[in-house]
């Protein structure tokens, strides 16, 4: 009688793994592949963020923006400048590897000339009138590990690249409120395990907006996206985020990712 | 020059003209015309060195803000403003060359040095001087006074935290800048002007400015560091208290006067600050113990009306940014006199309180905010709401409002008769 049951399990067991081999990989290890990817330890460029409303009026701010990891310890700068009335303005960012730490972040703006510090659960607004939020621009090209449970639902093409669907649901809902989110939907090109479109709902169920992440290639052997589309599907307002100059060989200095370098500007 | 970071073979120019309109609430009338042009230039040189020059020409057509309404003593005469006629001043705003030194960095020139966490009122903010032109009502950015100073910083890592120190030395001597008697912000209040019966003739000098220009300079230190997620500075200044004193000097006969001389005194300042976000929260707060403080008496036995006091000030602020795009901040104020004489005409302790609730709409193109500032002690206040659209890139429209409230004698009800609706523009080219 055993050895039937046994020959059952080892068949179910058979079935189940061949199943898993022809199933789509599971979400928590898209999102690790997605993190584990080569980001460079540092990287400097030229960021345009050009905004532009449902009527069509559009606002564009020039950046130069840093990063750099220090272990798991990631440390972001954006310096704007222009226009002029934004010029001086600064945002810096130390994101640490531990969930349970705060990120500390800074925004210098110079008709105050001093920099203050933020509160990090500012994390879900929006950054500094565009349609990436804080958080989004804090995470780039990477996911967080923390906020999310996620799975694969399903495969999609973007820009003609096969894509794995990648659906993420916050922890819970004061999450899903800090961040803005009640739903991501991200399409991870498995070639190169970079997110090509997200879709992102809000915490009512609406679709609240669109990211296309375009002109991707590689930069001294990294993979680099050049173009950002955001469109915000409530308000009718898009953001385009243009890099260049993008450099990942000639070392970034620790001092711009300090109080003083918001205060002096580049 | 940052590695990474080209810049254009010529300078960097930036430029902004302004239009300010300010009609009284109460009858109607213009109390402000303000047009202001402000470029600024930046030269970028191969030692990784800049040199910074920032103008401000400004043109005033009513009469109680015109240049002539401030008193001009105060300033040293290589920073005074430059009059043209009686209703437009030029002024260099700043003018500075710096560059990192191998560990410090260097800034040399006419500059600002903020210090401090508040807004709106200050504890540590006191480096350089300020014009009270509008009373408190200008941008401090363009109120502040900036003053020659010799300014070096070296950041260094120590006990688990990232610190700078910063050594200031300033040799100009320009204080602040006090409306004249007849200025639409003339302070009334007993707690800063003598008062005396109309048949007394009130006779102001222009104040006696330290005139030594090495021991006559303010000094300090700054420690500012980052710790366990805390931003602490410890501050030291050696200078002149910006505010003169106001000596009294009785002169009887058949016309009694009173002769005012503003004199400034020299003070030591220790202070501190700190910061520190906490969930939705950020905690912030100042201290300052200023040792020798001068303050108006009304005791007869005192001949020239003023005595002096050690002064603790503090200010605690709590920022809240729980609701997005809302930016919601109380702060509270307290001043406390350690030699407090009977006769002052201002309160052992004083208290202040400010409420500020800030939100923006439309990707950040509309800001609607006021700000409440409040003295517990007398009671009077000021209410400043206000809304700003972002109409263009480098355009921006506003309009607002600055509400005086309470007793003549508090240093806010004293400008009751001053509410003002205000309309503005700012372009940048």
């Amino acid at each position: 009688m055993l050895k039937p049951v046994l020959l059952l399990l080892t068949g179910t067991l058979f079935l189940s793994l061949t199943a898993t081999g022809n199933e789509l990989p599971d979400g928590d290890e898209i999102a690790r592949r997605i993190n584990a990817r080569d980001e460079g330890v540092a990287v400097a460029r030229h960021l345009t963020m050009r905004m532009t409303d449902r009527r069509g009026k559009t606002r564009t701010r020039e950046t130069r923006a840093f990063r750099k990891y220090y272990g798991k310890e990631k440390r972001t700068v954006i310096f704007y400048l222009e226009p002029a009335n934004v010029r001086n303005t600064a945002f810096l960012t130390w994101d640490y590897p531990d969930a349970d730490r705060d990120d500390d972040q800074w925004l210098y703006l110079p008709a105050m000339r001093k920099v203050r510090r933020i509160s990090a659960s500012d994390r879900g607004d929006y950054f500094l009138g565009t349609d990436l939020t804080y958080e989004d621009i804090k995470l780039e090209t990477r996911v967080s590990m923390e906020d999310y449970r996620r799975r694969t639902i399903g495969e999609d093409t973007v820009d003609g690249h096969r894509c794995y669907l990648l659906e993420s649901v916050p922890v819970d809902k004061a999450t899903a409120r800090e961040l803005g989110y009640g739903r991501v939907e991200q399409c991870v090109d498995s070639d190169i395990w970079m997110v090509r479109r997200a879709r992102f709902w809000d915490t009512r169920g609406k679709l609240l907006k669109t990211s296309h992440f375009r002109d991707i290639r590689q930069v001294q052997g990294i993979w680099t996206q050049h173009r950002i589309e955001v469109e915000n599907h409530k308000t009718g307002h898009r953001t385009l985020f243009l890099f260049r100059d993008v450099d990942y060989e000639h070392g970034v200095r620790d001092e711009l990712f300090t109080q003083n370098a918001l205060r002096r500007g580049l | 020059m940052h590695p990474g970071y080209t810049c254009g073979a010529g300078p960097d120019v930036d430029q902004i003209l302004s239009l300010r309109w300010a009609t009284r609430i109460d009858d109607g009338s213009t109390q402000l015309l303000d047009l202001g042009w402000r470029p600024e230039v930046r030269w970028r040189f191969d030692d990784g060195g800049r040199l910074t020059a920032r103008l401000r020409l400004r043109m005033q057509s009513e009469a109680g803000t015109r240049p002539g309404d401030l008193e001009r003593g105060s300033y040293a005469p290589a920073t005074r403003p430059r009059t043209i006629g009686d209703r437009a001043e030029l002024e260099l705003r700043e003018l500075y060359y710096e560059r990192p030194m191998d560990e410090w960095y260097l800034t040399i020139g006419k500059q600002q040095v903020v210090w401090g966490k508040s807004d709106g009122l200050k504890v540590l903010d006191i480096v350089n001087p300020q014009s009270f032109r509008e009373f408190i009502l200008e941008d401090f950015e363009q109120s502040r006074i900036p003053l020659w100073t010799f300014n070096a910083e070296r950041s260094f890592h120590e006990a688990g935290g990232d610190w700078t120190l910063q050594l200031l030395w300033v040799p100009d001597r320009s204080y602040h800048a006090l409306p004249t008697q007849d200025a639409t912000y003339a302070f009334t209040s007993p707690r800063l002007v003598p008062q005396a019966s109309p048949a007394i003739d009130i006779r102001v000098a222009p104040p006696e400015r330290p005139d030594r220009w090495i021991k006559d300079s303010d000094a300090g230190l700054r420690l500012s560091g980052f710790v366990a997620g805390w931003d602490l500075s410890i501050n030291y200044l050696y200078q002149y208290d910006n505010r003169p004193a106001l000596h009294q000097k009785f002169q009887p006969g058949p016309v009694p006067s009173v002769e005012v001389a503003p004199r400034y005194h020299r003070t030591h300042v220790v202070g501190g600050s700190f910061s520190r976000a906490l969930g939705d929260w950020v905690v912030r707060g100042e201290l300052g113990y200023f040792t020798n403080h001068y303050f108006l008496t009304d005791d007869p036995e005192d001949k020239d009306r003023v005595a002096n006091s050690p002064e603790l000030s503090y200010v605690v602020g709590l920022d809240w940014s729980g609701i997005q795009d809302t930016f919601v901040s109380v702060q509270l104020f307290q001043s406390w006199l350690s030699s407090y004489q009977q006769g002052f005409t201002r309160p052992e302790l004083d208290t202040s309180a400010t409420f500020l609730v800030r939100r923006r709409f439309w990707n950040d193109t509309l800001e609607a905010r006021s700000l409440w500032i409040a003295s517990i002690n007398d009671g009077d206040g000021l209410l400043r709401p206000r809304l700003s659209y972002e109409l263009e890139d480098n355009l921006e429209l506003w309009a607002g409002l600055d509400l005086f409230y309470g007793s003549r004698t508090g240093l806010f009800g004293e400008f009751d008769n001053n509410d003002r609706l205000l309309v503005g523009v700012e372009y940048g080219l």
